[in-house]
C-alpha cells in the first residue's frame, strides 16, 4: 500500500512549528470518485473525478486558522501554512477567548475498510446496463398510472487521509464507499403525482448493489405509488391518534432532533448563524428529553456504514456516543476545542468533507436503539392509527424544536390491523413530544444513507441515520394540501 | 496564476484529450484564492483560505460523455484520467443528451467584474473583520454571528471548437445574524465589490430585526397575507429560477414540467429573470460553459413563463436554441433579478393590513417538485402586522403551500431592490419584498 504525499503533511506541520503556531494540523485529504447517471434508462454520461489537496490548521495567539490548496507542490503547501498562520496572527487582536484544545491520547495507526468486490473489478458495462434493466422494470410495473419520469444515479468513490499534527496524531486511512440512487415520478393525471427520490449508500464495495436489491423493490415501490394515487383517503386530521412512525422517518428523526443539537460546538453557538443554534444548552446534561424507550447512539465504527471511521480528523479514537440514555440527554458530540470547554474529553466527532473543509463537530451514524416488538405487537393494541413508512418533505427549525415529515406511503390501523392507504399525512411535533410519546419501538433496526450538512462552506459528510419502527401515543396529524 | 498558464494548462489537456482519441473536449481551468471569516458569540472563530487550481474536463467520443473535475498541479495525473475515461467510453452506449459543441461566438466581455480593493483584502481582511465586529456592536443586540468571504476567481475555457475565453472577477459575500432576547434577525449580500458601507447596512438590518422581535407571541396558523423579505423570496425563486432548467424539467424536478413557454404561470406583477450581464451581482459571466455568449432573459415575463433556460444539448433534445446557460453538462441558472414593484415598504405594509412579515426561512423541502408542494421552516424575526402596522412578533411558523400558488397570489412587489447570497440564497438574487395573499401556514400540533 502507497501513500503519496505523507512527507508534505509532515513538511507543512514543521513548517507551522518553525513559524510559531502553537498547534499545527496538516491534512492530506483525497476523494477519487466515478459515476454514471441515467434518465429513463438512457445512460447521460459518466465521470471520473479527483478532488485533492492539503488542509492545514493552526492555532496562533488564540486564533484558529485554516489553509487549503489543490496545488501538492511542496512551494504552495508551506504556502498555505503562512497564509493560515498570517490569518490566525492578524485576527487574534479581535478574540475574545482563545481557542485551546483538550488534551487526548491521539492515534497513530493506519486503517482500511473492505471492499469485497472492488467496483474496478467490475465490467463499467454492467454498471451502465444496470439503469437500462432498472428502467425496463419498474416503467412496465403499472398500467394505470405512469411513469412520467426516472433518473438514476450510480457512484464509487475511495476517500484517502493522512492526518498529522503536533500533539501526536498520525494517521493513514482508506474508505471505499458505493452509492445508488433515483428519483422515480409515477402520474394520473386525473389524480395527480407521486415523487420518491431515495438514495443508497455504504463504505464497502459493488457488493452492495446486490444488497440493495433495488431492481426487486422499486417495481414494487412503483405499483404501491399508483394505489396510493388510485385508493388512497384522507388521513385522519381531527382527533389524536396513535402513530407507527417507519424506520426510514425514525431515522431522519433521530438525526435532526437528537444528533444535530447534541453537536457541542452548535450548543455553544459557533454554527448560529448558519446550521443555528440548539434547544440543549451546556447545562442541560442530565435533563429528560423522553420515555425510557428513546435511547439514540451515534456510532462511527460500525463496518460498513456510511459514517465509518476509527479515528477522527483530529486524531481521536472513535467509539459509540449514547446521546440520549432511555430519554436522559447524556452526552454531546464533541472534538477538541468543545471539549476543552465543557472540560471533558473528545469523542471523536471532528469530520472534514474533503481538503477544503476545516474538521468541525458531526455526527457518523445515528440511530435510534431497537426495543423488543414484532412489529405486528407494536400494532396490535392500536384501535385507530396510523403507520407513516416513509417521507418526502420535511424539515426542523434551526434549534431542533419543530419538526415536520410529510408522509409518502402510509395506511390506516384499525383494530391492531393495517388498512389502507392514506395519502400525505404530515407528522409535525416538537422534539420533546416525539421523544416523551414513544411507547415501543420494534426489532427491525434499519439504516438509512444521507449526506449531513454543515459548515461554512457548507460540508456535507456521509452519514448513516436508522432506527426501528417506533409507536407514539395520541399525535394529532395534519395533512398536505 | 497567470491567464497565459491557464489558457496554455487548457490547451495542454485538450491536446493530450485529442491526441488520446477523443472527438470533442473542453476544458474549464480555474484559479481561486479565497478568505472568509466567519463569527460566532461577536468574535471570529475561524479565518479560512483557499487556493485552488482545478480544471473541468468535458469529453465526447461516439456521442458518449464523460467528464472529470480534477486538480492541475500534476499534468500527468489530469493525462491519465482522460486515458483511463477513454477505456470507459467504450462500456456505454451514447448519451441520450449528446449534441455538438456549438461553435463560439464573438465574445463580448463584461467589465466591471474585479474590484482592486476586494482583491486586496484578501491579502489582509482583519480591517474588514474589524469594521463588522465594531459596526454589528453599535445596536442593542445581544451577540452576533455570521461571515465574510472575499474570492478572486479566474476562469478559463478552451475547447475543441477553438473557443479560447478567459474572465477575472471578485465577489463578496456577508451574512450576520444578531440576537436580542428571544429575538434574532439575519441579512445577507452579494456584490462583486467590496463596499463598507453597505457591509454596515448588513448589519444593521440584521440586529434591527433581532431587536424587534426579542419579545414574541403565539400567532395561529392558517391562511394568511405574507410580505417575503429578500431573503425569504430569494430562498424561494432560487428553487423556482432552478425549475426552469432544462434539465431539471426533464429529469422531473420542476413545476414547469408540464407547461410550455407562453402560458401564465404567475400574476403578470411577477417577472423573474436570469441576469447574468449584471455585473453587480456575483453569478455574473460574459460566457457559459460551452464557449456561448452569456444574455440577460425573462423566466417568467408578466406572469407569463417566457424561457426555458438550455445549453446546446438540452435544447437539441427538447427543441428550441440554448440560452447561454450551459454549465459542463446541465444548464444553469446565472444571477436571479426580479423586477422591482412601485411600493414603498409602508405602502406593502398598507396593502397587506392584517398578516406577517417574514424575514428569513431555512430547510424549503418539496413533498412534491412536480405540483410544487413544500414547507419551509420560518427563522428570524416574523413581525405581526395588524391594520398595517408592525404591531409585534411572532414564534415560529412555517409555510406550507404550494409554489404555483404562491406565483399566483402575489399581490404587489416593492420598489427597492436587495441582493441577496447566503447559504439558502446559493445563486445570487436581487429582489425587492414581495406580498403575497392568504399562504398557508403551519405549526407543530403538540
Amino acid at each position: 500500500m502507497t501513500w503519496n504525499f505523507e512527507d508534505l503533511v509532515v513538511k507543512a506541520v514543521s513548517h507551522g512549528e518553525k513559524l510559531g503556531a502553537t498547534y499545527v494540523e496538516a491534512r492530506y485529504h483525497s476523494i477519487s470518485r466515478s459515476g454514471l447517471s441515467a434518465r429513463n434508462g438512457e445512460i447521460i454520461g459518466a465521470e471520473k473525478s479527483f478532488s485533492q489537496g492539503i488542509a492545514v490548521r493552526v492555532i496562533v495567539d488564540g486564533s484558529l486558522g485554516f489553509a487549503s490548496t489543490s496545488s501538492l507542490t511542496q512551494e504552495d503547501v508551506l504556502a498555505t501554512v503562512e497564509k493560515a498562520y498570517k490569518k490566525a496572527k492578524s485576527h487574534s487582536k479581535l478574540q475574545k477567548k482563545p481557542i485551546v484544545f483538550s488534551e487526548e491520547r491521539l492515534g497513530r495507526v493506519t486503517y482500511e475498510a473492505a471492499a469485497k468486490v472492488k467496483p474496478e473489478d467490475v465490467d463499467f458495462q454492467e454498471k451502465s446496463n444496470y439503469h437500462k434493466e432498472l428502467w425496463k422494470n419498474v416503467s412496465t410495473a403499472i398500467s394505470q398510472a405512469k411513469v412520467a419520469t426516472m433518473t438514476s444515479f450510480y457512484g464509487e468513490s475511495l476517500e484517502e487521509k493522512i492526518i498529522v499534527n503536533t500533539d501526536g496524531a498520525y494517521i493513514k486511512s482508506r474508505i471505499p464507499r458505493l452509492s445508488l440512487g433515483y428519483n422515480v415520478v409515477v402520474s394520473l393525471p386525473s389524480k395527480g403525482v407521486i415523487q420518491r427520490f431515495f438514495s443508497h449508500a455504504a463504505s464497502g464495495g459493488y457488493e452492495l448493489i446486490n444488497q440493495w436489491n433495488v431492481h426487486g423493490y422499486l417495481p414494487e415501490d412503483v405499483k404501491t405509488f399508483e394505489k396510493i394515487l388510485l385508493e388512497a383517503t384522507k388521513p385522519p386530521v381531527d382527533t389524536p391518534v396513535d402513530v407507527v412512525v417507519g424506520s426510514e422517518i425514525v431515522g431522519l428523526m433521530v438525526h435532526e432532533s437528537c444528533g444535530h443539537p447534541s453537536e457541542a460546538d452548535r450548543i455553544l453557538g459557533r454554527e448560529a448563524a448558519q446550521a443555528g443554534k440548539s434547544f440543549i444548552k451546556p447545562n442541560m446534561l442530565g435533563e429528560r428529553i423522553g420515555s425510557e424507550y428513546a435511547t439514540v447512539i451515534d456510532d462511527p465504527t460500525i463496518p460498513g456504514s456510511n459514517g465509518f471511521y476509527l479515528y477522527d480528523d483530529e486524531g481521536v479514537p472513535a467509539r459509540p456516543r449514547y446521546l440520549y440514555k432511555n430519554g436522559i440527554i447524556n452526552e454531546f458530540l464533541h472534538n477538541r476545542w468543545t471539549a476543552s470547554i465543557f472540560n471533558t474529553h473528545s469523542n471523536a466527532a471532528a469530520r472534514a468533507m474533503s481538503h477544503e473543509g476545516e474538521p468541525i463537530v458531526r455526527m457518523a451514524n445515528t440511530y435510534f436503539a431497537p426495543g423488543d416488538h414484532t412489529f405486528e405487537e407494536l400494532i396490535e393494541d392500536i384501535k385507530f392509527g396510523v403507520y407513516i413508512k416513509s417521507y418526502m418533505e420535511w424539515n426542523i427549525d434551526d434549534e431542533r424544536w419543530s419538526q415536520r415529515y410529510g408522509g409518502l406511503e402510509a395506511y390506516l390501523i384499525e383494530n391492531g390491523e393495517l388498512k389502507g392507504l392514506v395519502r400525505n399525512p404530515v407528522l409535525e411535533l416538537t422534539t420533546k413530544t416525539f421523544y416523551s410519546s414513544v411507547d415501543a419501538a420494534d426489532k427491525n433496526l434499519a439504516f438509512y444513507a444521507g449526506t449531513c450538512g454543515k459548515g461554512e462552506p457548507m460540508q456535507g459528510v456521509p452519514v448513516w441515520f436508522g432506527g426501528p419502527n417506533v409507536r407514539v401515543r395520541n399525535i394529532k396529524l395534519r395533512v398536505i394540501g | 496564476m497567470s491567464r497565459e498558464m491557464l489558457i496554455e494548462v487548457g490547451e495542454k489537456i485538450k491536446q493530450h484529450a485529442l491526441k488520446a482519441g477523443f472527438e470533442e473536449v473542453a476544458v474549464m481551468t480555474y484559479s481561486r484564492e479565497s478568505v472568509m471569516v466567519k463569527f460566532a458569540n461577536g468574535e471570529p472563530s475561524v479565518v479560512q483560505n483557499w487556493t485552488d487550481r482545478v480544471a473541468g474536463v468535458y469529453l465526447v467520443k461516439g456521442q458518449r460523455i464523460l467528464g472529470t473535475d480534477i486538480p492541475i498541479h500534476n499534468l500527468d495525473q489530469v493525462y491519465k484520467t482522460i486515458d483511463s475515461l477513454l477505456t470507459m467510453h467504450e462500456k456505454i452506449p451514447p448519451s441520450m443528451l449528446y449534441a455538438p459543441l456549438p461553435s463560439p461566438e464573438k465574445h463580448e466581455p463584461l467589465p466591471g467584474l474585479v474590484d482592486q480593493k476586494l482583491l486586496k483584502a484578501i491579502e489582509d481582511p482583519s480591517p474588514v473583520s474589524e469594521a463588522i465586529v465594531e459596526s454589528a456592536n453599535r445596536y442593542k443586540i445581544d451577540t452576533f454571528a455570521g461571515m465574510v468571504q472575499l474570492t478572486y476567481e479566474q476562469k478559463c475555457l478552451v475547447n475543441s471548437k477553438d473557443a479560447q475565453l478567459v474572465e477575472d472577477s471578485t465577489y463578496l459575500k456577508v451574512y450576520l445574524r444578531s440576537f436580542a432576547g428571544d429575538g434574532s434577525g439575519q441579512w445577507s449580500l452579494g456584490s462583486r465589490r467590496l463596499d463598507m458601507k453597505k457591509i454596515e447596512e448588513v448589519a444593521e438590518t440584521a440586529s434591527r430585526f433581532a431587536y424587534e422581535s426579542r419579545r414574541q407571541e403565539e400567532y395561529p396558523p392558517g391562511k394568511t397575507n405574507i410580505l417575503l423579505s429578500p431573503m425569504v423570496a430569494g430562498n424561494f425563486f432560487n428553487y423556482i429560477a432552478d425549475m426552469a432548467t432544462a434539465s431539471s424539467i426533464m429529469m422531473g424536478f420542476s413545476i414547469f414540467m408540464n407547461k410550455k413557454p407562453g402560458e401564465r404561470v404567475a400574476t403578470e406583477k411577477l417577472t423573474l429573470l436570469d441576469d447574468p450581464r449584471n455585473p453587480e451581482l456575483p453569478g455574473s459571466t460574459s460566457f457559459d460553459d460551452e464557449g456561448l455568449r452569456t444574455y440577460s432573459k425573462p423566466i417568467i415575463e408578466k406572469g407569463v413563463l417566457s424561457n426555458i433556460l438550455h445549453n446546446t444539448k438540452t435544447a437539441s433534445k427538447m427543441g428550441g436554441k440554448s440560452t447561454g446557460n450551459a454549465g459542463m453538462i446541465f444548464p444553469r441558472v446565472w444571477n436571479i433579478n426580479i423586477h422591482p414593484g412601485d411600493h414603498s415598504f409602508e405602502e406593502l405594509l398598507a396593502e397587506m393590513k392584517e398578516g406577517l412579515v417574514v424575514t428569513n426561512n431555512w430547510y424549503t423541502r418539496l413533498q412534491n417538485y412536480i405540483e410544487g408542494t413544500f414547507s419551509t421552516i420560518l427563522r428570524d424575526a416574523i413581525l405581526i402586522v395588524k391594520n398595517g402596522e408592525i404591531v409585534g412578533a411572532a414564534k415560529k411558523l412555517r409555510i406550507a403551500d404550494s409554489f404555483p400558488r404562491i406565483l399566483q397570489n402575489i399581490v404587489a412587489l416593492g420598489k427597492e431592490t436587495y441582493d441577496m447570497y447566503w447559504w439558502e440564497v446559493e445563486t445570487p438574487t436581487r429582489t425587492p419584498y414581495i406580498l403575497v395573499k392568504e399562504v398557508g401556514t403551519s405549526k407543530h400540533t403538540a
